[in-house]
């Protein structure tokens, strides 16, 4: 009885016929607003790569970073400091406006010397070393940085510095030769960029349909039109691609997977999303001042039967603060992170632990399986002789003085350490500032060599060291990658790829197919 | 004293000749839903003895196990076992508890509360009773959930706060009765006989007026019960009632929804015992209304 | 009659403003909307910078000022979320949820009252106590757990219908009938009871004296004059029952509605909408009694004539 949504159903048809390929994806989570700049949610980095570039591309489709031309051509460095990038030409936007070095300093420098506060507070976490983007002739611009920067590409390739229209952002509102913040503000309703697909509708929170934008400069979308709709429960998700109301759907937690398996007409693909569901612990909460106190709660986590039993097995459980995509700074040697209830008990007895309630906080259903790994967590503390106790509320408590532990996530903002562990426990970074972490000068040298050095060999070092001063003093414990699945109609193909940033929904040239049955 | 009579009712003969009537005019749903109702007390208030397991305990490696009958049962736990390998019968035994003991607080903190500013309004008139029907009209006129949805994310949710929500639900209903009653009763001959006799304003309430709203406070409560029942439930359904580990029935359901496709069994129980307690007090209180024999808007 | 007209508008007024006041404030003591709009993990400096951009930082007096002063632009403020005016958010989403109100209210009406009807006759025979028992049931239903059964039934099992969201006609059945349950069972109870007692009345007995048909006395005579308690008994009870109901049937099935805007703007602390959305369902319920209380005034001389 598919019969009432034959119609539907039937928007799929082969790639490169006479009809008309449209997609609907039916979506756990819909953005409020799309706005690479402003934004680094898993919610939002679904959106961006359809509908915008960046000057410097990468090879998704590798796990480390192949840098190739996006919207640069080519780069090289002049000075120490300085590097000089020639545009391609041709691009133009979705308003059909020409894209020149003009637009392209607009986009950095809305980042680089942000004045909208939403865009500071982006930029301070990750683009703090560049100082300023500047035009050279139309197709060349220069951007200077404040120290020689070991990372060039990767942070050219962030989702915060695509690129948008310079004339269109600045026209939104008020005077049109000045960027107000209500034109950022009104941008992210009605945003504009180069890429593949054109944002033609966005109902926030409920609705974003893309449609092939047939100037985009490379090759040409597959797809004519996508619709995303909100689907946030989880049975509905499910139940609607059965009837054919989605093609394609997120966010399938491992428990449903069998479901998927059990209908033929259905698959699932999935992956060990690129971020660490992590418990973090208040360094400075009074019964956790003791390390061994935060030490034993760590050692007392058994991540390898959370992965079994919540995810199947199929999450990835790391030894330390790191990732595959890290390439030559991934360090799976480094053994952070342990299971070991033995030590775990004798370092409570130590540490002269007297059965204090330690409150585990977690967010209701904002994490997948972070309920139910919350509570599995306590039961296991109860193990060693922790009193835990599970407090469930949907605040963030990270910046209370009163937080003894809570479930929280790492993602990978770009692939470096600097761009997972570095943006959230820098020196005077998010954790040191909201009193849940300390750092010292030995900290912070250690940190300088690790995020401005040259030579990779010094920078795994001072990872390692890093890593060791986590181990010995934990502000955190990351519990594991989650798997996340996507679930689809046989006959798509699809499958996200493992060189983007978690959540990307990549429907460009050679990442989306229809098979023939 | 001369008063004692103005109460009108005459005590029943107590004991077992006056439950053996009730019971013979009692109709067939109505001695089923008797019967039903003490089971669920009883087995509510021993549920700590009759559970086979711990409510919290878990065992990670046997989730999702279903009931006794089907392949992979696991001995012992008779309705399978939820997301986490915990007894599905014994978190449903203890929610129950717990439902029932919300739902009994809630009504009487609401009969309390209501009851008060029912009569302080009735026999204070005036602004007081324009106060209070002003705020028994802003409290009808913002759907309850909405509140509770508003006091939940102020103060977080804890048993503490539940009662609390759940205590504010229905305040208004009882007040409209009893002012309603009051104003009725101050127009009576026997109180304006006490006031004549110079009884104070307290003295009246107590003596006269409260005791002639006792039984359509009753009925009020008894329907209270159900659909605080029924909110608890929504509440935690909604992901903002008790918070886990801690199970109500209603919680129950609005966690174990993902897994209804997968595992019925998490959901069928516990929206099954919903079903039956708040049956069985809907055909008590109508029953008690009949028996009663006052008349009441019905809701 | 005009001063009770008058008096019930400014009651109406009053607990209007009474309820903007309440909720502005309990919106403010629910936590910070910063950690919703940016994501959890900034530093102090930025939650301090971003605090002052979303006008967070004033008092709380000035920013009731100014959310009162909101409501003179038409805009009704900002979304934190959404950065448009509140207004046209809670528009977009009046629509729907009004929709979903009249098909689940004529559903309930048109089951409820030959249900009703029925039962109020039959009393005393095995029709009357089937039909009153399945209304006990069906107000003991959650209407939560009726939807999720029929999703699994009919949508997930056998494919019949479609969940998420209002766009076909198909869209309606489920989400109608999981609020119609509670409502259905509530006013077949209604309708007997009014039934019952109309069917008592000496004029009853008259009617059919003069030899009317049966269904004529009981239609024409019977159920007219019961429709008027029927009526504001669907005013008063059902509009407050909907309401409630909406937001978890809108929640289930990712209607585009009031009821989902204000679930989601609750747990994003999205003041601005929070506080407009409830206002919006509060003037809704508020004029509809209010409309109630007028049109009993014209019914009722003691209030037309202004001694109560």
């Amino acid at each position: 009885m598919r019969l009432f949504f034959a119609t539907t159903a039937m928007g799929i048809v082969l790639a490169g016929s006479a009809f008309a390929a449209e997609l609907t994806v039916g979506a756990a989570n819909v953005t409020g607003y799309v706005d690479p700049g402003r934004d680094h949610s898993n919610v939002g980095s679904q959106f961006y790569y359809n509908t915008f570039d960046t000057l410097i591309e990468k090879n998704y489709d590798k796990l480390q970073g192949e840098f190739r031309p996006g919207l640069a051509t080519e780069w090289k460095l002049v000075e120490p400091k300085v590097m000089e990038l020639k545009l391609r030409q041709g691009v133009t936007f979705h308003n059909g406006e020409a894209m020149t070095a003009d637009d392209v300093v607009f986009s950095l420098n809305r980042m680089y010397q942000a004045t909208f506060p939403p865009y500071q507070v982006r930029a301070r976490d990750r683009l703090e070393n560049f100082e300023k983007a500047e035009k050279v002739d139309d197709y060349t611009i220069r951007i200077h940085v404040k120290r020689e920067e070991p990372l060039w590409e990767t942070l050219l390739n962030l989702q915060q510095v695509m690129i948008i229209p310079e004339d269109y952002t600045k026209g939104l509102t008020g005077d049109p030769k000045v960027a107000e913040n209500d034109d950022f503000e009104a941008f992210s309703l009605k945003p504009v960029g180069t890429g593949p697909y054109a944002i033609t509708q966005l109902v926030p929170g409920e609705t974003l349909v893309w449609e092939r934008y047939d100037g985009f400069w490379g090759e040409k979308a597959p797809l004519d039109k996508i619709t995303v709709k909100h689907m946030p429960e989880t049975a509905s998700r499910i139940t609607a691609l059965k009837t054919g109301e989605a093609d394609l759907i997120t966010n399938i937690a491992p428990d449903q997977l069998a479901l998927i398996e059990a209908d033929p007409a259905l698959k699932a693909v999935g992956s060990a999303t690129a971020l660490f569901h992590v418990m973090i612990m208040n360094v400075n909460h009074p019964v956790l001042k003791d390390p061994r106190i935060r030490q034993a709660m760590s050692l007392a986590i058994d991540r390898d039967t959370l992965n079994e039993a919540l995810w199947l097995g199929k999450a990835i459980v790391p030894a330390s603060h790191t990732m595959e995509e890290f390439g030559p700074l991934y360090m799976p040697e480094l053994k952070t992170f342990e299971y070991n209830p033995e030590k775990a008990k004798q370092l409570l007895q130590e540490a002269g632990y007297k059965g204090e309630e330690i409150v585990y906080t977690t967010f209701p259903t904002y994490y997948t399986n972070g309920l139910l790994a919350a509570q599995a967590i306590v039961e296991m503390w109860k193990e060693v002789g922790i009193n835990g106790k599970v407090n469930v509320v949907d605040k963030w408590t990270g910046g209370d003085p009163d937080m003894m532990a809570r479930n929280w996530s790492n993602p990978m903002y770009f692939a470096d350490p600097f761009g997972s562990f570095g943006v959230m426990w820098a020196p005077k970074g998010p954790s040191e500032s909201e009193g849940r972490f300390n750092t010292d000068e030995a900290y912070a040298e250690i940190w300088e060599r690790f995020r401005f050095s040259k030579d990779i060999e010094v920078r795994k070092a001072a990872y390692a060291e890093l890593m060791e001063r986590i181990r010995q003093d934990p502000p955190m414990l990351p519990l594991y990658r989650p798997y996340e699945s996507w679930a689809m109609n046989k006959n798509i193909n699809w499958a996200p790829k493992p060189g983007h940033i978690p959540y990307v929904l990549d429907f460009r040239a050679g990442s989306i197919s229809f098979a023939s049955n | 004293m001369a008063e004692a009579t103005f109460h009108g009712r005459t005590a029943r003969p107590a004991g077992i000749a006056a439950l053996r009537r009730i019971w013979r005019e009692a109709n067939g749903l109505q001695r089923a839903a008797l019967c039903i109702g003490l089971a669920l007390l009883a087995v509510a208030a021993f549920a700590p003895l009759i559970a086979p397991h711990e409510p919290t305990a878990q065992s990670l490696i046997a989730r999702l196990r279903p009931p006794i009958g089907f392949e992979r049962f696991k001995e012992g736990y008779l309705l399978g076992t939820d997301e986490l390998g915990r007894d599905v019968l014994s978190r449903s035994l203890h929610g129950l508890q717990l439902t029932l003991v919300l739902a009994m607080l809630g009504a009487s903190i609401g009969l309390v509360l209501g009851g008060g500013l029912g009569l302080l309004s009735g026999i204070a008139g005036g602004t007081v009773d324009d106060i209070v029907m002003a705020a028994v009209d802003a409290q009808i006129a913002i759907p309850f959930t909405l509140i509770a949805l508003l006091v939940l994310a102020i103060f977080g949710s804890s048993i503490e706060v539940m009662v609390l929500v759940l205590g504010l639900y229905g305040w208004e209903q009882y007040a409209r009765i009893v002012r309603a009653e009051v104003r009725r009763l101050m127009q009576m001959p026997f109180v304006e006989a006490a006031r004549a006799a110079g009884a104070t304003g307290s003295r009246i309430a107590f003596r006269h007026v409260l005791p002639n709203t006792v039984s359509p406070l009753v009925v009020q409560f008894t329907l209270a019960i159900s659909n605080i029942v029924l909110l608890e439930s929504t509440l935690s359904f909604l992901g903002i009632g008790v918070q886990p580990p801690t199970a109500t029935l209603g919680s129950m359901v609005g966690i174990g929804r993902d897994y209804m496709p997968t595992a019925p069994w998490i959901v069928v129980v516990p929206a099954a015992m919903i079903l039956l307690v708040t049956f069985t007090v809907q055909i008590l209180g109508d029953w008690l209304r009949d028996r009663t024999d006052v008349r009441l808007i019905d809701r | 009659m005009l001063r009770h007209v008058l008096r019930t508008l400014t009651k109406m007024a009053v607990t209007l403003f009474a309820i903007v006041t309440l909720v502005f404030f309990a919106t403010r003591l629910s936590g910070d909307p910063i950690d919703f709009v940016v994501g959890q993990g900034i530093t102090q400096e930025d939650r301090e910078l971003l605090t002052r951009y979303y006008g967070l930082d004033a008092s709380i007096w000035e920013q009731y000022w100014r959310f009162l002063g909101s409501f003179v632009d038409g805009q009704f403020g900002l979304s934190f979320v959404e950065r448009r005016p509140v207004g046209e958010i809670v528009a977009e989403r009046i629509w729907p949820s009004l929709q979903l109100l009249l098909a689940g209210i004529s559903f309930t009406v048109l089951v409820s009252v030959p249900l009703g009807i029925l039962a109020a006759i039959h009393r005393r025979t095995w029709i009357g106590s089937a039909i009153m028992t399945i209304a006990f049931v069906g107000y003991a239903v959650p209407n939560f757990v009726l939807a999720v059964f029929m999703v699994l039934i009919f949508a997930f099992t056998l494919n019949w219908l479609p969940v998420v969201g209002n766009s076909t006609p198909w869209h309606f059945i489920m989400p109608t009938i999981a609020l119609s349950g509670t409502l259905i069972a509530a006013l077949t109870r209604f309708t007997r009871n009014a039934m019952l007692d109309v069917l008592s009345q000496d004029f009853m007995r008259t009617a059919r004296a003069k030899g009317l048909p049966e269904h004529t006395v009981i239609l024409k005579h019977g159920f007219s004059n019961a429709s008027i308690t029927v009526l504001s008994v669907l005013g008063l009870q059902i509009a407050g029952l909907a309401a409630a109901g909406n937001v978890v049937v809108e929640a289930i099935f990712a209607w585009p509605g009031i009821g989902d805007l204000l679930v989601n703007a609750a747990i994003l602390r999205d003041f601005p909408v929070l506080q407009f959305a409830v206002l919006a369902v509060a003037f809704a319920v508020i004029v509809v009694n209010g409309a109630i209380d007028i049109a009993y005034g014209y019914a009722d001389p003691r209030i037309r004539l202004g001694s109560a």
